[in-house]
């Protein structure tokens, strides 16, 4: 959803969002020097075959990932502080692309849509119903930090639940992510603190 | 449907024609899914960096639900107002926020809305461009005569009221009518005239005892929560305090009481009148500053006689007159049950006697001070100008109208004849947010934006102990495109008029942001700029205003002796309540879903009776009933309450819509509708407590209607204890028998 709020100055935010990723990948490679991980995981099981979803813009997370090894949580960076991963807004794709790849098909149209002033209306791969309370802040604060898993293979904490999603173009649901999902990795993980009471997701 | 539908046979339903109403009567957006690929998530194209999405940041505002003008905070996720609470800062609500108020953003997102400026052409209101609209406007509005327009409103107050003003200035006219069925206008004329303010500050929380005259503070009040808050103080002081609570329908505020006094309705006067008699003559108080009418007046009122008037037991009414005179200081309350009778203002200042005899002028009832910005204010309204509007409306005396913020057309007692005279007046614009019954008599309806999208300021009658204008800003951005606020409203209507003057600010926006400016050093604190001023204006929700101290003179004014009225027939009460109130929160499913806090019953109307009363007539609970008065009748269900005075009925206020969208129109009665149009004397306001009816069954309990009324512990739990009651004897806290 777009919000022009009257309240706020737009266009304050911007030129500090490509500094301050570059900061943060200067963070990321000093951090790179790998500790021990301090607890085991069961990661949960089971599969699904996901439709394919068509986005606006076919979004390659093979280039990103695994090509130029861009950590996810730089990209969907609210996934350590919200209850949602968030889709990056539209100025973080152009504080790479106004330089990079400006020759590249997909990257005109984002740009269009830059220049519209228009996000690009990606369409939803995963979600859950309202009545489940899941948040992306509290699991990986469990399944990354807390156990001081190495920031840079976070992607491996974020395949439990998305699949290996390195080598997708756009997004595909593969993993069911329904509550038998869910419970038995939280069975598998009691040990881990992953609670077993119906209240903590149905709030 | 019968009564007869089970869970099996609605499913069995479902089975064959349930695809079809699936399809066909289901306005849930189809983006709604679990399945991949169908639903948008759209990011923002370039958030500000404090917004994370699922992380909601709340904003400062001010409710208009009521006009108490609460100090709000709005919960803000994803460019979308998800809840609202009390704000903090705000003195009058200290962080709370009552239900009317909760239910804000159900007006905000009702689906009734107007979405478009809409002009009565052949009989109907079709849709309309703005342009059209506004020039509409200005042909008809520049040529009618100055003194033959009029504004109609609610209470207004702000910068809001200072432009509608302006506006009235600019056409030539002082036409304001200000009208508000809720409302203490006898009260504030009673203040105004025994001791100088309109508006004192009650202190509820540092009174030791409080006696009420039927004014429920705690619920349809002039500011619920602020007074709520002062009540938990008075119960909670060291001293706990005494709530005595004298009327004659159960209020919110009698539920709460140590001591609930059945009164016969309209003897209010005598009581007062008699216990003014006990301090002064047997408990020997001074009778300084009492005039000597009003000595003689009270002299005539011996206890005896006050008991046989009232039908209070005499020793209850020494007992809480002595209690008075010890527990110092006291306060003595006037409601609307006494406001609105044919005496109102005579009966009101016998009770507010009371408080000079006892010396609380000065310790639980203060000045408000001299507030800087007598322009900013409340115009408070009244059921006066009501009545002189529909008078003018007969005598053909104006020719162009702007209803906003009230809706007379549902609010105005038949007899008044306003439905039939509106046709007098040939050009009736309505600003509304929906298609109300006022809206729905227009030649012009402007859709207004959402308080929780408007800019304006609102200044609170009812002050705390700080006064303070409070900010109103936009929670997010416009649900739809055609609304617009009624300051933004306001200063195009002024621009038509005075464009030398006004055409300066581009917006009603940059005219705040201009008169913020122009505010005075005394309020900007230390603020650096005009912007920095703005800014915590907006942060905090709340300016705070020196105004100084006061000290408030006490005296007493003449007053008519009571006449009791021994007529036959029962009073009729149209009580209000909070949740409904006067009908204006009809439209909102939480608040019709709310269940009345004596009565339990939601989403219908219902005639409250006692049950000796109703045993006389041969008349059971939920039996139908029509109730009439000399100006109609009308049908609905009896709840049998023994918080009621046997003489008198209450028909609760809110539902009888003949419009007002999908989920108000067409539900229970308006008692309204039915009242006289007698008024007090002295202040003109209608005596909306003495009109007096008679009740007939007409039909037997109908099951239907007990699947809505849900009255009491019994069908509505289905024996789940959600309430747990215990019987009134097992925790009797009155006293004597």
């Amino acid at each position: 959803m777009v919000v022009k709020n009257r309240l706020i100055n737009p266009g304050a935010g911007f030129a500090r969002a490509g500094l301050a990723g570059m900061v943060f990948l200067v963070m990321l490679l000093m951090s790179s020097m790998a500790m021990a991980v301090k607890y085991d995981v069961v990661p949960p099981s089971g599969t699904h075959t996901g439709e394919d979803v068509p986005q606006p813009i076919e979004f390659p997370h093979d280039i990103h990932v695994k090509d130029n090894d861009i950590n996810c949580m730089y990209c969907h960076t609210y996934a350590r502080r919200s209850n949602v991963a968030g889709i990056p807004p539209t100025s973080k794709c152009m504080g790479c692309h106004k330089v990079i790849a400006t020759d590249k098909p997909r990257i005109q149209q984002l740009t269009k849509y830059w220049e519209d002033k228009e996000p690009p209306p990606w369409k939803k791969v995963h979600d859950l119903p309202d009545f489940v309370h899941f948040t992306h802040e509290k699991h990986l604060k469990t399944l990354a930090f807390d156990r001081e898993f190495p920031v840079e293979n976070v992607k491996e904490i974020c395949a439990f639940c998305h699949g290996d999603v390195e080598n997708m173009t756009v997004a595909n649901k593969v993993k069911p992510l329904n509550m038998g999902f869910c419970v038995n990795c939280h069975i598998a993980n009691k040990d881990l603190g992953a609670p077993g009471d119906c209240w903590k997701c149905h709030k | 449907m019968s009564g007869k539908m089970n869970r099996r046979s609605f499913l069995k339903v479902m089975g064959w024609s349930g695809a079809g109403v699936a399809l066909t009567g289901c306005d849930m957006p189809t983006t709604v899914t679990l399945e991949e690929g169908k639903e948008e998530v759209v990011s923002y194209l370039m958030p500000e960096e404090y917004v994370i999405p699922g992380v909601g940041v709340w904003y400062a505002s001010t409710c208009t639900q009521c006009a108490a003008g609460c100090g709000i905070h709005g919960r803000v996720r994803e460019g979308r107002v998800l809840k609202l609470e009390g704000n903090p800062d705000a003195a009058v609500n200290n962080g709370k926020l009552c239900m009317m108020g909760q239910a804000g953003v159900q007006g905000h997102y009702n689906p009734d809305r107007i979405t478009s400026p809409m002009m009565r052409t052949g009989g109907s209101l079709t849709p309309i461009s703005w342009d059209k609209a506004l020039g509409v406007l200005e042909e008809k509005l520049g040529a009618v005569n100055g003194d033959r327009f009029a504004w109609f409103t609610g209470s207004i107050s702000g910068h809001q009221s200072v432009l509608l003003t302006n506006h009235l200035d600019a056409m030539g006219s002082t036409n304001h009518y200000a009208h508000e069925v809720v409302n203490n206008a006898v009260s504030r004329a009673v203040n105004q005239d025994m001791l100088g303010e309109a508006n004192p500050r009650l202190r509820l929380d540092k009174a030791k005892m409080i006696v009420s005259f039927g004014a429920d503070f705690m619920g349809a009040g002039q500011s619920p929560v602020q007074y709520a808050g002062q009540y938990a103080k008075f119960r909670t002081n060291k001293e706990r305090g005494l709530l005595v609570q004298i009327e004659s329908k159960m209020s919110l505020t009698g539920g709460s009481a140590d001591l609930w006094l059945a009164i016969k309705p309209g003897t209010e006067a005598v009581l007062a009148l008699g216990m003014a008699n006990l301090l002064l003559n047997k408990i020997k108080i001074s009778d300084a500053g009492i005039p000597a009418d009003v000595r003689t007046l009270i002299n005539t009122y011996d206890v005896t006689t006050v008991a046989r008037i009232t039908g209070l037991a005499g020793d209850r009414i020494q007992r809480v007159t002595q209690l008075l005179s010890e527990r110092t200081p006291s306060l003595v309350l006037a409601g609307a049950g006494v406001e609105g009778q044919a005496q109102g203002y005579a009966t009101t200042a016998a009770i507010m006697m009371l408080n000079h005899i006892l010396g609380n002028v000065g310790k639980t009832i203060e000045s408000a001070g001299d507030f800087p910005f007598p322009q900013l204010m409340a115009k408070q309204g009244g059921t006066a100008d009501l009545v002189a509007f529909a008078e003018a409306a007969k005598a053909k005396k104006l020719d162009a109208v702007i209803f906003h913020g009230s809706n007379p057309v549902y609010s105005a007692p038949k007899s008044l004849g306003l439905t039939e005279a509106l046709a007098n007046i040939g050009f009736k614009v309505a600003i509304s947010q929906f298609p109300d019954e006022t809206a729905m008599a227009a030649d012009l309806v402007l859709p207004m934006d959402s308080y929780l999208e408007d800019w304006g300021t609102q200044v609170p009658a009812d002050q705390a102990e700080t006064n303070a204008i409070h900010v109103q800003q936009p929670l997010m951005e416009k649900l739809n495109a055609e609304t617009k606020g009624l300051g933004d409203i306001l200063l195009t209507l002024l621009k038509q008029r005075k464009k030398d003057e006004y055409g300066q600010f581009e917006d009603y926006y940059a005219y705040l942001r201009n008169a913020f400016a122009a505010m005075p050093t005394s309020v900007k604190n230390d603020a650096k700029s005009n912007d920095e001023f703005w800014n915590t204006a907006l942060q905090t929700g709340v300016i705070k205003v020196d105004s100084g101290t006061k000290t408030l003179q006490s005296t007493v004014v003449s007053f008519a002796a009571p006449v009791v009225d021994d007529s036959a027939g029962l009073t009729l009460l149209p009580s209000p309540r909070l949740g409904l109130f006067d009908g204006r929160h009809a439209n909102l499913p939480w608040l019709q879903e709310a269940p009345d806090q004596i009565s339990k019953v939601v989403w219908d109307s219902w005639v409250e009776m006692h049950p000796d009363t109703a045993a006389k007539m041969g008349i059971g609970n939920l039996d139908l009933v029509e109730v009439s008065s000399a100006q109609g009748s009308v049908k609905l269900r009896v709840v049998l309450l023994k918080g009621m005075h046997a003489d008198a009925v209450a028909i609760p206020l809110g539902q009888g819509h003949e419009a007002y969208g999908r989920y108000a129109k067409g539900l229970g009665v308006n008692p309204l509708q039915i009242l006289d149009a007698t008024t007090d004397a002295k202040t003109g306001e209608l005596a909306m407590y003495s009109t007096r009816v008679t009740v007939k069954r007409i039909g037997p309990a109908d099951s239907l209607s007990i699947v809505r009324m849900g009255t009491g512990a019994g069908d509505s739990q289905v024996g789940r204890k959600l309430v747990v009651t215990v019987p009134v004897e097992q925790v009797r806290r009155t006293e004597g028998t």
